[in-house]
């Protein structure tokens, strides 16, 4: 038995992770993951008013802030009710909410695709193409930004969710621009991504289908299959998604077997050696994000998969670009059926809680984020941010292995646990909040 | 001609302003005119790895986050020092966004020890005199991704980009974030906004619009080439400021009903004569839906 470390620096994943394997005998036996920089939002945050939580969370990280802003907005929303003040937002406000953070979770879910995945799995498998996967990724999330633009005023970094709904007031005009960027998403997904028309992909159910799958998508489910992609980079086998969205549910699956979720049971603790929080659910590890949420919606063609390669790299990164399908449909019937007659803002301008706790969950494109405040005298005494990537990334318990690290445990070189790593969309900054 | 060599380093940031610039529409035309040694996300000639061991060229430094003396390393290399060694070498250095201009959010973790990279808020930091001749501040929270091409556009065409006191291009920073807002007519005649949601008013009086004191072309070249936080009905934070982030983002801050801050370069006195002068008239047009007038 002989034993190596290796440590290794990971970049371009929302800053910088390093790795530390250990080898046993060939084989990967555990990893440890450090992150870089303590910014201690949550901390920035103590002593300010509770409504500058939606200016102050987005800034927590470039690629996810409108999942910060929506699970800022949501936590007060929440306390304002346990208050006793009514808040109920109108279902203009709800659909412009769940289009501007669908619209942000493509822009995420495209650029993994063409700046992490593409481009690593050819250079893992010694296959790397001239082509410019970047040019594709910077069109769509510009024009689908553009789209969330047209509600939340810019995109990163927009305020525009207000307690009590949103800030802007579209007209049709502002309505048909953004479905001519959608339907201009929507064109390049079909002719580029996937080689054929959204519907006839949305209506694909099962693994015997996959190669009707033409496109970039096509050819990097060639490229996995072909490389014995399949079968690695399992882990628990469990998933779980805290908020409802037009995609899912919230609810949890162990294996296929789903049950229902509640928040108050998530425990966040202190790991060794890492500034990163470790999170469990009633003293288990789940995965979070694309692949859960498939899981938990009982996606037909992502069961498909699941059920010939369990939670392997190839079911999880078919997931998360699966989802990008689901969704620009979602945006799509979310902009066709608003219905521009109703308030934007149902709070009255003045009217707030000036003591309360609350609870925010959204699912951002990693998985269900979780924003906790508590205000006193209309400031903020404690704010917790619980993400993504926590649950994903955590070194784990003493019982067993956090999920990221268990798909790579086995693994015979630090290339391929490395691009295991990556599948997981390691988002470091969150990490770091 | 060689193409003059791009080198992004990040410090304590959120990657905001690496994204906000990949959303640029003609992104890689711009990127075309220069060698991209390092980007934080982009592929490019090196790794961080690479940056990091040192050596290599770099004629502009892009810098993202707000900056630490000691304490925080990557690959077990103070970043400073990585930051100080290519600093040395641009013949520019341009900080992209608030944090690595001013010191931005991050700064209020620690507000004695982290700073932007020239300046600590608006005083000059040890570093300033070596490197002010190079320097170019791009403040906003994050960065428009038009501003940073602008000024890399200037200097891949040699021209010389005019700046102001806090090295900020006056071309961007001339502007106040007021100017261009759709809502100009609500401020001219002191209409607020009643609530948030709503089209008509202005956000100054009520909100927290921070807009008529913030320097920045926001509502001249709109975000995501379409829009800006005001046209939305959100009000302007502030976050091209060297104080940024205040508090009571959504509150207006007022002496006896009168907005505590006047807008730019505007005595006090002149700003209530006019108040006085315009709140004494009912504008029809300015008191009901704005698309409902003229029906």
């Amino acid at each position: 038995m002989k034993k190596i470390a290796i440590k290794q620096l990971i970049e371009k994943i929302e800053g910088e992770a390093e790795l530390d394997f250990t080898f046993n005998d060939g084989e990967i036996e555990d990893v440890k993951i450090n992150f870089g920089f303590y910014r201690g939002i949550e901390e920035i945050l103590r002593g300010k008013d509770a409504r500058d939580a939606l200016v102050i969370t987005p800034r927590v990280c470039g690629i996810c802030n409108h999942a910060h802003l929506i699970a800022s907005v949501r936590a007060i929303e929440d306390g304002y009710r346990q208050a006793g003040i009514k808040v109920e937002l109108s279902n203009k406000a709800k659909d412009i909410r769940e289009f501007t953070l669908a619209c942000e979770l493509i822009q995420n879910h495209i650029k993994w695709l063409y700046m992490t995945i593409l481009p690593q799995l050819e250079s893992h498998i010694g296959q790397r193409s001239e082509e410019n996967y970047a040019i594709k990724a910077s069109y769509l999330s510009a024009t689908i930004t553009k789209s969330l633009a047209i509600f939340a005023g810019q995109w990163p970094h927009s305020s525009y969710a207000v307690v009590g709904g949103v800030s802007c007031d579209p007209t049709h005009l502002d309505v048909i621009q953004a479905q001519s960027l959608v339907e201009e998403s929507i064109r390049f997904f079909e002719q580029v991504v996937i080689g054929m028309s959204l519907e006839e992909y949305l209506a694909i159910k099962s693994i015997t289908q996959l190669s009707e799958i033409r496109g970039d998508f096509g050819k990097l489910l060639y490229l996995l299959g072909s490389n014995d992609m399949a079968t690695i980079g399992k882990s628990h086998d469990r998933f779980i998604v805290f908020g409802d969205s037009p995609i899912s549910a919230s609810a949890k699956s162990i294996g296929t077997q789903l049950s229902k979720v509640d928040v108050r049971y998530v425990k966040e603790s202190m790991q060794e050696n890492t500034i990163a929080k470790a999170v469990e659910y009633k003293k288990r590890l789940y995965e979070v994000g694309s692949l859960s949420r498939g899981m938990v919606a009982k996606r037909p063609i992502v069961k498909s998969l699941h059920k010939r390669y369990k939670d392997s790299l190839m079911t999880r990164i078919f997931a998360r670009v699966d989802e990008v399908g689901v969704l620009l449909n979602i945006c799509k019937n979310l902009l066709k059926n608003l219905n521009l007659n109703e308030p934007s803002c149902t709070l009255p301008l003045n009217k707030m809680a000036l003591h309360f706790e609350g609870v925010g969950i959204v699912e951002a494109s990693r998985g269900s984020l979780i924003h906790k405040t508590k205000v006193e005298e209309g400031k903020i005494v404690n704010y917790e941010i619980i993400t993504p990537t926590q649950w994903n990334l955590s070194h784990g318990t003493k019982e067993e292995q956090g999920v990221a690290i268990k798909a790579m445990v086995g693994s015979k070189s630090v290339e391929e646990a490395t691009f295991v790593f990556r599948t997981f969309d390691v988002c470091s900054v969150c990490t770091t909040q | 001609m060689s193409k003059p060599k791009l080198l992004w380093l990040q410090s304590i940031s959120c990657n905001g302003n690496t994204h906000s610039f990949l959303n640029h529409p003609e992104l890689f035309s711009i990127l075309a005119h220069f060698e991209l040694i390092h980007h934080p996300l982009l592929e490019s000639d090196y790794s961080l790895q690479d940056v990091i061991n040192g050596g290599l060229p770099c004629d502009i430094l892009i810098l993202e986050g707000s900056f630490i003396e000691e304490g925080f390393l990557k690959a077990g290399v103070e970043v400073s020092a990585t930051i100080e060694r290519y600093a040395k070498k641009a013949t520019h250095i341009i900080t992209a966004g608030t944090c690595a201009t001013f010191g931005g959010i991050f700064k209020q973790k620690e507000p004695d020890k982290i700073s932007g990279f020239a300046f600590d808020i608006e005083e000059k930091t040890v570093r300033y005199e070596a490197y002010a001749s190079k320097l170019i501040s791009l403040s906003g929270c994050p960065i428009h991704p038009r501003w940073l091409s602008f000024v890399l556009l200037m200097i891949a065409n040699g021209k010389k980009v005019e700046i102001d006191r806090l090295h900020r291009p006056v071309e961007l920073y001339g502007y106040t974030t007021h100017m261009g807002c759709t809502r100009n007519e609500y401020f001219e005649w002191k209409i607020d906004a009643k609530n948030f949601g709503l089209k008509e008013g202005c956000l100054f009086y009520e909100q927290g619009c921070q807009a008529p004191y913030t320097r920045g072309s926001c509502n001249k070249i709109l975000w995501n080439d379409t829009s800006s936080k005001t046209r939305v009905g959100t009000p302007c934070f502030g976050c091209t400021e060297s104080t940024f982030p205040q508090t009571s983002l959504f509150t207006t801050k007022t002496n006896m009903g009168i907005p505590a801050k006047m807008p730019l370069g505007v005595p006090r006195r002149a700003y209530l004569t006019l108040t006085g002068v315009t709140k004494s008239f009912k504008i029809k047009r300015f008191s009901e839906r704005l698309l409902e007038y003229d029906k």
